[in-house]
């Protein structure tokens, strides 16, 4: 397997590995005198190099990792990483850090955000970073940032960016529609895809982009690096003394070099970072104009939707909405075809048709639909190179995968809820067997399971959302990308949301209401 | 027409036909009778196919099946159109309605367009004398005319025998009576029909009644022969 397959798939599987604490190794700590308090940093590990990432031994680097005990040793803290999803980071500082699911300081890549630093202090900078757009090193049609646009008539490019990046913010302020832009919470697998030219291109700040250039030779960079801007700390605005500690140990190990070699090690040290020094001594924060702010992220955000978001938001959200429809309606009715046919063959087929076709139910049932779409997406393609799928047809097809097992037991159970006797009526008139499963049986099965399926057709809606660890917009994950950039709206941005789900789903418990009745009024049967 | 030889059908070690001869001709009404579990609904079920048999043979016009071994599907189809099925429990269609129930077999069984099929079943269902219930649900009739559609639906694909298991035991008595006229309406008709039946009006009015007693026909003969001072 090649290694950025391995790479994927490490990371796949890492994603869906529970987390918890992971104590750093304290040893070069000096004796503590009682016991040191801790440094509860937060950071996201997956695809996370050469931020904090597992080596090939499974333990855990990364310059973020080497800086947070750098910090915690100038402070007497004991450094502990908790892991998490990256762009919920922030959220965690909400909670006690004493707490399974707080912690001290974000430390991530997080950039200096308006937004952010309203809500949390601020430290420092510790790395000055840019954008850098990558492709694979054969797209001969990508030399440069302006090779992003559609050539007349052609199709646009799709880039992965690291949703609620600076990077996602950037390409949505300078390219807007005029590329396919799709959204990745995992830098890896946005790379992974690019090295298999499923995507065009990707935009990445520049220690991701460096570390994936030198994993994936496949890899070229595109262009200059362009938006400078600066990785800081988050941590609570009730905790000055830690921010004042924190600064500290920042300016300390500029002045003495001691981050200098840390970054060194990492081939990141450039001449970006000898700014660092100047900015110790400068009020802090400061918004210039290169800094992207979230709220500057839309390109409409210069008129008067600036000032009130939610029609732009709305219509963001709308859309979404629809691609959740979409994958919806085209799965289900697949998976219930699919379904119907496996059932028929558990109950009617030969035992050993019956065999491999429970076994597939008890596969698909047995796993989780984030690692089928993982499979489907992203691991077919190795297996069989000229599967490689669109985003939408993998979704399309994971979800009918997924959702024809369990529609399979509910017409398994309509199918020997169907008397006996129907079948025999039907063969005793000269109908072929299959004829009368077709025309007979299965119509009285499809009535009987009106309402289990209704319900699985309703919780394939919210089961779309999984859909976005295969770079699909649906309404989850723009609900996701939305509250990054308008933080403030968080709360009134996920009772929107849940009220378009509603919206959707009620209309349709209604209709099974109503199929439900109207099949009792035809058979002459109260339900 | 019809022959059964010898007819042997075991189910769990248990023989339910134990050699079973007997030979059916065109216009003949033959009429089984005998006491519960004395193998009569299973004879039939044998001589539509729905039941395998261990040895013995169905021999039906052109088509000979024999004990013990597979049939194949059209084999088994083939003899359904010759010879169909009334059952005591009707098995009507609930999903459709009672003019589509009796379409049902010469459309998806003999492929008929749906005009004709849709015409031949309303004159049935005009001979068993319910023309007006065409468009009723089956779950909205009583058992006697549910009765009725299942004969009419039988009738619907032309079969050259029915076979009728016990088609007034679930009926009361006024139903009953709509039944049998039909069934010698038929008769009379020339339509060829095995009944199991425990109905000695009907039994009566037989061309040969067969007694069946653990599996086998311990007696056959007109109705006069066979019933007479017996208790059947």
């Amino acid at each position: 397997m090649p290694r950025g397959c391995l790479l994927l798939f490490c990371t796949g599987c890492l994603a869906l590995t529970p987390r918890s604490t992971v104590a750093q190794d304290s040893a070069a700590l000096p004796e503590p005198a009682r016991t040191p308090a801790l440094l509860r940093w937060g950071a996201d590990p997956t695809g996370g190099a050469p931020y904090v990432y597992q080596d090939k031994d499974g333990n855990f680097t990364g310059f973020e990792w080497e800086l947070a005990g750098y910090l915690a040793r100038k402070l007497g803290r004991v450094p502990e990483f908790r892991p998490g999803d990256w762009d919920k980071l922030p959220q965690r500082l909400d909670h006690p850090a004493d707490t399974p699911t707080g912690i001290d300081i974000v430390l991530n890549g997080y950039e200096l955000n308006r937004e952010l630093a309203e809500d949390y202090a601020v430290s420092r900078p510790y790395f000055v970073y840019r954008l850098q757009l990558l492709a694979h090193r054969d797209n001969d049609q990508m030399q440069g940032w302006a090779d992003l646009m559609p050539r007349t008539g052609g199709p646009r490019k799709s880039v992965g960016v690291l949703g609620g990046s600076a990077a996602h913010a950037y390409m949505l302020k300078a390219f807007a529609d005029h590329v396919d832009l799709r959204i990745n919470p995992d830098v890896a697998t946005v790379m992974g895809l690019v090295q298999d030219r499923r995507m065009d291109a990707t935009v990445q700040d520049t220690p991701a982009a460096t570390y994936f250039l030198r994993v994936m030779p496949q890899l070229k960079a595109v262009g200059e690096p362009r938006q400078p801007g600066f990785y800081v700390i988050y941590l609570r605005q009730s905790d000055p003394e830690l921010l004042r500690g924190i600064n500290q140990a920042i300016a300390d190990g500029i002045r003495d070099g001691t981050i200098k070699r840390i970054y060194e090690k990492y081939g990141l040290w450039t001449e970006d970072q000898e700014r660092l020094l100047y900015w110790m001594d400068q009020p802090w924060p400061q918004f210039s104009a290169n800094q992207p702010r979230r709220s500057e992220a839309d390109p409409e955000s210069a008129d008067d939707s600036a000032v009130n978001p939610w029609p732009r938001m709305l219509k963001e959200l709308i859309h979404a909405a629809g691609m959740t429809v979409f994958l919806s309606v085209t799965s289900f009715p697949l998976a219930m075809l699919a379904g119907m046919l496996i059932a028929v063959g558990r109950v009617y087929g030969p035992r050993l048709l019956s065999i491999p076709l429970g076994l597939f139910i008890e596969v698909i049932r047995g796993t989780p639909l984030m690692l089928q779409l993982y499979t489907v997406f992203y691991l077919l393609p190795m297996l069989l190179p000229g599967l490689a799928l669109e985003p939408i047809q993998a979704g399309i097809l994971g979800l009918a995968i997924n959702y024809s097992a369990y529609e399979a037991e509910n017409y398994r159970a309509g199918l020997l809820a169907v008397p006996r006797g129907q079948l025999e009526a039907a063969l005793a008139l000269g109908m072929t067997r299959w004829t009368a499963l077709r025309r007979i049986v299965i119509p009285q099965a499809a009535r009987i399971v009106i309402p289990p399926v209704t319900n699985d057709f309703i919780a394939l809606f919210k089961d779309t959302s999984v859909c976005s660890v295969i770079l699909i917009t649906e309404l989850t994950r723009k609900y996701n990308e939305l509250y990054n950039f308008n933080r403030e709206y968080i709360v009134e941005l996920a009772f929107v949301t849940a009220g378009i789900y509603l919206m959707m789903s009620y209309p349709l418990a209604l209709a099974a209401q109503w199929i439900e009745r109207r099949l009792g009024t035809e058979t002459g049967v109260s339900r | 027409m019809i022959q059964v030889r010898e007819l042997v059908k075991e189910f769990h070690g248990q023989r339910i036909l134990d050699g079973v001869s007997f030979e059916l001709r065109q216009g003949e009404v033959t009429v089984l009778v005998g006491p519960s579990g004395g193998g009569k609904s299973t004879l039939l079920r044998c001589m539509n196919g729905l039941e395998a048999f261990e040895s013995g043979e169905i021999i039906a016009g052109p088509l000979r099946l024999r004990g013990g071994v597979p049939h194949a599907e059209q084999v088994l189809v083939e003899l359904r159109r010759m010879i169909g099925m009334v059952f005591q429990q009707f098995h009507l269609f609930p999903h459709m309605t009672v003019l589509e129930n009796v379409m049902s077999g010469p459309r998806f069984a003999l492929g008929q367009p749906r005009s004709v099929s849709e015409s031949l079943a309303r004159s049935l269902l005009e001979r068993v004398g319910l023309s007006e219930k065409m468009d009723a649900r089956p779950a909205q009739l009583s058992g006697g005319q549910q009765q009725r559609v299942a004969i009419a639906r039988a009738l619907a694909v032309h079969p050259a025998v029915i076979l009728f298991d016990e088609p007034t035991s679930a009926l009361d008595p006024r139903m009953t009576a709509e039944v049998l006229a039909v069934l010698r309406d038929l008769a009379r008709g020339g339509q060829t029909m095995i009944v199991v039946t425990h109905d000695m009006e009907l039994a009566r009015e037989a061309t040969t009644v067969h007694v069946m007693e653990r599996g086998r026909i311990i007696r056959s003969g007109t109705p006069a022969e066979t019933l007479s001072g017996s208790g059947w």
